[in-house]
């Protein structure tokens, strides 16, 4: 994501144009409804969380300071939360546990992959695995770090070393082919 | 200062502030060490790359009717938000305008009271006044029709040799009036004032006014063996008489 595109999104936000809102969603509710899938698993219900998350990333516009976050971190800060919440209330609707399934993580159909990120797919299928479940245990399913020690049953120092190790190699394997291709894409 | 940064980045508080999981005092220690330290500048603008591209690699195509609800939806909320404006303004002018109704009229209330506590109190005074006047006018009656009352006539000394007054004394009602009908003229800056002598004290009666006062009856204090004067005054009258100005008086 171009920067001068950033600062055109934040700047069109803060005039409360609602322009912004079309430009965001063009450049990033695809990732957004991807984490929020990943969050709730469910694809209907991701797409109102995606909905939600809109609505209060509208409504918060004034609260984004972007000398504490990159746009997209805001944004996917907002989309996760929303969706632990809503996973919580519809969990707590139907009175069900949130069950973490391990062997879920790969289960997301490749048909409903955008064409362009298949790559990426191929990309995210070489991330060593204990990185994969470690990242996604904590990046979507809303747990801590010490839920997801008991749930993955991993100590807790390992979570928070794959964590790290996890997310910094990752900018390092997979970075300059995938923006190399964003670039592609959105060119 | 090494040590530091690095066992501030071996821990997972810069993971947790980038989900937002921190506490408001570990946010406020991870924003001042990103501040201060380019080193956790630099790990945490990597740290939002990668959860960038992180996250990119999960991406689903967002269908454009997704996009349409959006749009429908913020539309109604800027239109919710400009209703919720106007009302907002349309309430504070209403208050406003209460507010300036109910100062107006609280004041038009003050203003009325304070005019009607003055003129109840003019009221009284011209009641009272009015009683003062009747019972006046009453015992002058009382004492200009009773057959008891006896009436002298006061003739001025040398000093005033026009002075003419008659003195109406009942001695049953223990009424006492005296109608100075001519004085004489004297200087501007000189006055008549008159005088009684009750039970051996001097009492002030007050100034006689040469015109208008002619034909009006000045109340006398009675009293057995009482005597009234007629003194000439420096203008503006005086708290004692001046005895050698005497010009008439009135044994009754």
């Amino acid at each position: 994501m171009s920067t001068l595109l950033e600062n055109h999104i934040v700047e069109l936000l803060q005039e409360r144009n609602e322009k912004a809102i079309s430009l965001l969603y063009d450049n990033y509710a695809d990732t957004l409804l991807g984490v929020a899938n990943k969050v709730v698993r469910d694809p209907e219900l991701a797409q109102d969380v995606v909905q939600e998350s809109f609505v209060k990333i509208w409504k918060k516009a004034d609260s984004y300071d972007p000398k504490k976050a990159k746009l997209f971190t805001w944004l996917f800060r907002i989309t996760r939360n929303t969706a632990i919440d809503k996973l919580r209330s519809v969990n707590t609707k139907s009175d069900k546990e949130i069950q973490i399934d391990v062997s879920d993580v790969y289960t997301l159909g490749v048909e409903s992959i955008k064409p362009e990120l298949m790559d990426v797919q191929e990309h995210l299928d070489r991330i060593e695995d204990k990185y994969q479940i470690v990242l996604e245990a904590l990046f979507f399913q809303g747990m801590t770090q010490q839920e997801a020690s008991d749930e993955l049953e991993i100590p807790l120092g390992t979570i928070k070393s794959r964590l790290k190790i996890g997310l910094r190699e990752l900018g390092k394997i997979y970075g300059p082919a995938l923006i190399a291709m964003i670039l592609n894409i959105v060119l | 200062m090494k040590d530091k940064i690095k066992i501030f980045l071996d821990s997972d508080l810069l993971e947790q502030y980038l989900l937002e999981t921190t506490s408001e005092l570990e946010s406020l220690q991870v924003e001042r060490y990103i501040a201060m330290y380019p080193e956790v500048r630099d790990t945490y603008a990597e740290l939002q790359e990668n959860l960038e591209i992180f996250a990119k690699l999960h991406a689903i195509e967002a269908p454009q009717d997704l996009k349409d609800k959006i749009s429908s939806r913020i539309k109604t909320d800027r239109k919710e938000r400009k209703r919720f404006y106007s009302y907002t303004v349309a309430a504070s002018i209403t208050a406003i305008l209460f507010i300036s109704i109910s100062t107006f009229f609280w004041n038009q209330n003050q203003n009325l009271q304070e005019e009607n506590s003055v003129v109840s109190n003019k009221i009284k005074l011209l009641e009272e006044n009015m009683k003062e006047q009747l019972e006046d006018v009453r015992n002058q009656f009382i004492v200009l029709n009773n057959p008891q009352t006896k009436k002298y006539n006061v003739k001025g000394n040398q000093k005033a040799k026009d002075l003419k007054a008659v003195a109406y004394i009942n001695p049953v009602k223990k009424l006492s009036y005296i109608n100075v009908s001519k004085l004489p003229h004297i200087p501007e800056s000189q006055c008549f004032q008159m005088w009684a002598e009750v039970n051996g004290k001097m009492i002030n009666l007050g100034i006689i006014e040469e015109a208008g006062d002619q034909q009006k009856l000045l109340a006398l204090p009675y009293a057995e063996n009482a005597v009234g004067y007629i003194t000439i005054e420096q203008k503006g009258g005086n708290h004692a008489p001046s005895v050698e100005n005497i010009v008439a008086n009135i044994a009754y």
